[in-house]
């Protein structure tokens, strides 16, 4: 990627930010509390000490991983919106795992072996509908995260439920679990399981043939298939990889996180993990490198938000306000532009100039 | 089995129909126009917080009014952003789920109470009670609507202008309809639909607020549509067998006898695998307007 | 129905008029689109407005019915200046455009297709009133079609009819038509009448069209465009073919390059009886037949739109051929993958560059090796080879003269049409290929670059290559064909030895689409 784009990206991202915080200091004072002081602890309780640090790191982990599901589909042209579905079967598999006693080292490769199995799995159908039938994946997708979570509720309730304490599963075996990397914090080894995904997708997409073809086709199909470019194997590769990350995701999770190690009913840790990756990765701008200092910074917020929730009062979840926000606004592909041209235009945004209509129109 | 259980079932399908039927109703108008928006969920969370607030401000069809209205609102930010300012729809759309899960979290705990907010008792809808049990007028205006979108979709002109700039927005940008302005409005339209579902959430329905509130009903409200084929009618029976299957899954999961035939997960499951189906060819052919979801103006 | 004629004072009332017409699209075009045109219709008179694509017809139609916006000049509307900012603008002041393009929604009915255009109530429901009026439009002008036929299922032809209905619906009294025989063949009879019988009525017509005979037969008046100027205008009972074909194309003597007659006998390609559909379903290739030998170049003369995007993309493997074959070296390659085609050995250089030819977003390196970028050395298993890629590119950038500022920082877009050009004839070319598909290769090149190409088609011809021209330009087909071919309306038309060939004789058989006698 050029360093000029880069720029450009950054600024952009900068600008969302900005608003973002923004709009969300301006919620803060409608509900009588000091933005200043909240967004102070904000920073403090995410980067503020060893703890707050490695509690944002261990929120980024996962988070890392399922933006790479949707930013490598992105990459492809296509929106992979499946790592919600994915990643719990991911979890859920790795807890399966634990079920049969098996010695540590073969119970803790199986485990990730079947995680990542199991997201990939679970995007084909999204893969080979689309191929053979053009099917858009973000129904399918949808679709199939709905009955991923009603088949892991089943799952967690029924097949997989620890016999002492029904509201959860089986917790995973003790020789599985991943050490903690910061002892006291939630932070694993784990981290470094998504710092090396980001890495691989990142040599993947710029330094590989087929990562080459991947971006190609995401910047121009027809320009792809004239170079000779094979469609329908760009879409088997995009989703099978973004399912095995999104698998890893739910596998990090459960090995990773202290106290039980396991999911419980109705899966509220690993709940949302999909679309805020989602959020992440466009914040990141889809960029592995930008995803990680993304998804720092975001499971930074959700932990500073404690913080903020704590001593300046001003609940945590003013943090997904303005990750919506930040997001709404990256959906706008020239935001940069758009900006500087409102400050040249007086009219209302209703009449269009008439250059860019012009440009509409002859597109016919 | 009884009479009165029959009826149970059915009043109660009914009553989860509404909500559905009213967002895919409204997402058909939008869809027509050629936005997808993923964003209903969270405006039906959203609305169901503030209609609830407005209905204990000033009684239940202020209520109703303001879950409207919120609709409308992020309708019209969320059209706006995806008309003139050329936003990728799938994005924005999550981002509204995103802001609304916060800002409704967030309002809940601001209020007080933890994760729950009861809706006073008097601020709540009054249902039509008869012998077979009570029924919300909404259940009327859920059956009405769809009809009364259908007869403008297909038998106005209105409607006639709407369609085109889903299907060829340069045929409508040179019949010189303003394809923009007219987007803007059906999607905002829609979503207004979509408040107002918020609303009979909070303020009729089940008479109280918490997070997880919407509990998917955007996505199954999507899934209808999709079901539908862009078509009211259909929509109506989509939303009443969702609204079945919705209802359905909650009375399997208190029944014992039958949970061991067929868990309630996978009768909740149901309404999605029956639209992937319908999507991928097997169950009829899905047939969207051919512009949906590509910004105007671009390639 | 309209009964102009007692309105209309004289047939020489001029109804609609552009003085100084310019426009450009800056950052996209280099050059003026239209230059400085000046051009006027009469009430009740056919105009007929004749040229080769690219000459700016479509351009200067959409702005004279409001759907583009001037950038500099002035139209009259009955002798009063207007501006017009919309195509409602122009509806609003009796301007009526029949676009090549058909406006038309496909799963809407005749009837729904235009009352999607009245200004009544969004609440009306005027479908019976707009069936009766199209019958009875139908009638009157003898466009026959169906209220209530659903557009999908109409030909071209009767898809063509409705849209002129739908225009007559606005009761216009100027009637814009851009190219409106492209699509409709046969009718073209029925058209013509009614046209006339509209002229009578008192309307003013401009009529646009690329081929000679119909401007000659339909026009009153024919007004000729060569590359966004006015060549000028002729009264249509005053003038010839001749003179027209001289307007259209220019006068130049053919510079043939020297060149070493054709030494194989080799066939290199083989079209048998190809056919295939255009974008919009109708027939594009209707039994195209040729070949070309090793170290030939077979030039395809002849007016866009006629088929040859068509053959070279089902050549290349970009489109479904629906009968017929395509044989390279002796193989059958009909509807393969492009990317068996191209390791086949088959090169093309795309009509549409910027949207095929390259990839935009991406660096300008990543285009040189966009299709060989499987091969070694640019990779070594799946990896790439960077350093490789980088002295590949440099090296093809300097024998190609391409002005790239940088090849891995900046996106590809950035370049001018030419730089872009230069770049895809050196990665299609450096190997010399067996076979080379290019398609208007020269267009939007300066002189000089275009001397570099004919010298680099002459020398890929002396090494064996066999190249497929596809050119508009004359000169350029015959300077550097072998042999040359016209295409119309889907056939070959004709061939020429490269000797034989007269000018004259080509450019007619280009604008008339008249067979080979």
């Amino acid at each position: 990627m050029g360093f000029s784009a880069n720029i450009g990206e950054l600024t952009k991202t900068i600008i969302a930010g900005v608003i973002g915080f923004a709009v969300g200091a301006l919620i803060i004072m409608l509900y009588g509390y000091d933005p200043i002081s909240a967004y102070q602890a904000l920073f403090n309780g995410a980067f503020g000490d060893l703890y707050s640090f490695s509690e944002s790191l261990a929120n980024a982990s996962p988070l890392i991983l399922t933006a790479l599901t949707f930013a490598i589909g992105f990459r492809g042209g296509m929106f992979n919106i499946g790592a919600e579905g994915q990643l719990y079967l991911g979890a859920l598999a790795t807890v399966a795992v634990s079920f049969f006693h098996l010695p540590s080292a073969m119970g803790f490769a199986l485990s990730l072996i079947c995680a990542v199995l199991a997201g990939a799995i679970w995007s084909l159908p999204v893969a080979i509908l689309k191929a053979t039938r053009g099917v858009h994946e973000v129904i399918s997708t949808i679709m199939l995260n709905w009955i991923s979570q009603f088949l892991c509720f089943y799952l967690i309730a029924k097949i997989l439920v620890d016999p002492q304490r029904a509201e959860k599963t089986i917790s995973v075996a003790q020789g599985v679990r991943i050490p903690l990397l910061v002892p006291g914090t939630s932070l694993s080894y784990g981290i470094f399981l998504s710092f090396f995904a980001a890495i691989i997708v990142y040599l993947l997409l710029w330094r590989t043939v087929m990562g080459f073809d991947i971006r190609a086709t995401g910047h121009n199909p027809l320009a792809a298939t004239y170079a000779g470019i094979e469609k329908w194997k760009i879409i088997l590769f995009v989703f099978i990889t973004g399912g095995l990350t999104a698998g890893l995701a739910g596998a990090v999770h459960v090995m990773g996180r202290p106290p039980v190690y396991a999911i419980y009913s109705g899966m509220p840790s690993i709940r949302g993990l999909g679309f805020e990756g989602l959020a992440v990765a466009m914040i990141g701008r889809n960029h592995p490198i930008g995803i990680i200092f993304a998804a720092i910074f975001f499971g930074g917020l959700l932990a500073g938000g404690r913080m903020m929730q704590l001593s300046a009062h001003v609940p945590l979840e003013m943090v997904r306000v303005v990750e919506g926000i930040v997001v709404l606004f990256l959906a706008i592909p020239e935001l940069v532009q758009l900006l500087s041209f409102l400050r040249k235009i007086r009219p209302p945004l209703i009449f269009r100039s008439k250059r860019s209509q012009d440009e509409d129109r002859r597109r016919l | 089995m009884n009479l009165a259980y029959l009826w149970g079932i059915f009043l109660g399908s009914l009553h989860a129909m509404v909500p559905i039927t009213l967002t895919a109703t409204g997402e058909v108008i939008g869809e027509s126009a050629g936005l997808f928006n993923i964003g209903l969920e969270g405006i039906i969370l959203l609305s169901a917080m503030t209609g609830a607030l407005g209905a204990e401000a000033a009684g239940p069809s202020v209520g109703f009014l303001v879950g409207l209205g919120t609709g409308f609102a992020i309708g019209l930010i969320f059209g706006l952003v995806c008309t003139y300012f050329k936003g990728v729809q799938l994005i924005a759309g999550v981002g509204i789920n995103l802001f609304s899960a916060g800002l409704v979290t967030f309002w809940l705990i601001h209020l007080g109470v933890p994760g729950h907010h009861a809706v006073a008792e008097e601020s709540q809808m009054v249902n039509i009670s008869t012998r077979y049990g009570d029924f919300s007028p909404m259940i009327f205006v859920a059956i009405a609507l769809p009809v009364l979108i259908y007869i403008l979709l297909f038998r106005t002109k209105l409607g006639l202008k709407i369609r085109a700039v889903g299907e060829n927005p340069q045929a409508a940008d040179v019949a010189g309809i303003n394809i923009h302005l007219l987007r803007l409005l059906s999607t905002a339209a829609g979503a207004s639909l979509a408040g107002l579902a918020g609303a009979y959430i909070s303020v009729n329905w089940l008479g109280s607020v918490t997070k997880e509130i919407s509990a998917g009903r955007g996505f199954i409200a999507l899934a209808t549509v999709v079901f539908s084929g862009l078509n009211p009618l259909l929509v109506l029976l989509g939303g009443f067998i969702f609204g079945f299957f919705d209802n359905l899954a909650v009375w399997v999961a208190t029944m014992p006898a039958v949970q061991k035939v067929i868990p309630w997960q996978f009768v909740a499951m149901a309404p999605y695998a029956v639209t992937l189906l319908v999507v991928t060819g097997v169950i009829g052919r899905a047939r969207f307007p051919a512009a949906m979801g590509i910004p105007y103006g671009r390639e | 129905m309209k009964q102009k004629s007692d309105q209309v004072e004289g047939k020489d009332d001029i109804i609609l008029a552009g003085k100084g017409l310019c426009k450009g699209f800056p950052g996209v075009w280099e050059h003026l689109i239209l230059d400085h045109i000046d051009i006027d219709v009469k009430a009740g008179e056919i105009h007929a407005l004749l040229g080769e694509n690219g000459a700016g017809k479509t351009v200067i139609a959409n702005c004279l019915s409001g759907f583009y916006t001037l950038s500099e000049g002035q139209i009259y509307v009955k002798g009063k200046p207007v501006t017009l900012k919309s195509p409602g603008d122009g509806i609003r002041h009796g301007i009526g455009m029949v676009h090549q393009e058909l406006a038309l929604v496909k799963p809407f009915t005749v009837a729904q297709n235009i009352a999607l255009g009245l200004s009544t109530s969004d609440l009306s429901f005027p479908l019976p009133e707009v069936e009766n009026r199209v019958r009875e439009l139908s009638e009157n002008y003898r466009l026959y079609i169906d209220p209530l036929a659903r557009v999908e299922d109409l030909s071209a032809g009767e898809q063509q009819r409705a849209e002129i209905i739908k225009v007559l619906y606005h009761d216009p009294e100027i009637l814009i038509l851009d190219e409106p025989t492209s699509l409709i063949s046969a009718d073209a009879e029925h058209l013509f009448e009614a046209l006339n019988n509209m002229a009578k009525m008192g309307y003013g017509i401009l009529f646009i069209t690329h081929k000679i005979e119909e401007a000659l037969a339909v026009g009153d008046r024919v007004t000729i465009l060569r590359l966004g100027k006015s060549m000028g205008t002729r009264e249509t009972a005053k003038t010839d073919k001749t003179e027209l074909v001289k307007l259209m194309f220019g006068e130049h003597t053919p510079a043939q390059l020297e060149r070493k007659p054709v030494k194989s006998n080799n066939i290199v390609l083989d079209v048998e009886n190809l056919e295939a559909l255009a974008a919009n379903e109708e027939p594009a290739l209707q039994g195209v037949s040729f070949f070309i030998r090793e170290g030939e170049i077979l030039g395809f003369a002849g007016i866009s739109g006629n088929g040859q995007s068509e053959l070279a993309e089902v050549i290349t493997g970009m489109r479904r051929a629906t009968k017929g074959q395509v044989i390279i070296h002796g193989k059958d390659y009909t509807n393969h993958a492009p990317r068996e085609i191209i390791r086949a050995g088959v090169a093309h250089i795309p009509e549409k560059r910027r949207a095929m030819g390259v990839i935009e977003p991406m660096t300008a390196a990543e285009n040189v090796v966009l299709k060989d970028i499987r091969l070694s050395p640019f990779s070594k298993g799946s990896f790439l080879n960077k350093s490789q890629i980088t002295r590949h590119t440099k090296e093809i950038v300097s024998r190609f003269g391409a002005l790239v500022s940088d090849l891995w920082k900046s996106q590809t877009r950035i370049l001018s049409g030419g730089n872009i050009q230069r770049l895809i004839l050196g990665r299609e070319t450096w190997r010399m290929p067996r076979c080379l598909v290019a398609v208007y290769p020269t267009q939007g090149l300066d002189a000089k670059a275009i001397d570099h190409t004919w010298e680099l088609f002459m020398r890929l011809r002396e090494e064996g290559s066999s190249i497929l021209l596809v050119s508009e330009d004359l000169d350029e087909i015959m300077a550097l064909s072998d042999r040359i071919a016209v295409m119309s309306k889907g056939r070959i038309v004709g061939i020429f030895e490269g000797g034989e060939a007269k000018r004259e004789e080509i450019g007619l058989m280009i604008a008339t689409g008249a067979s080979k006698a």
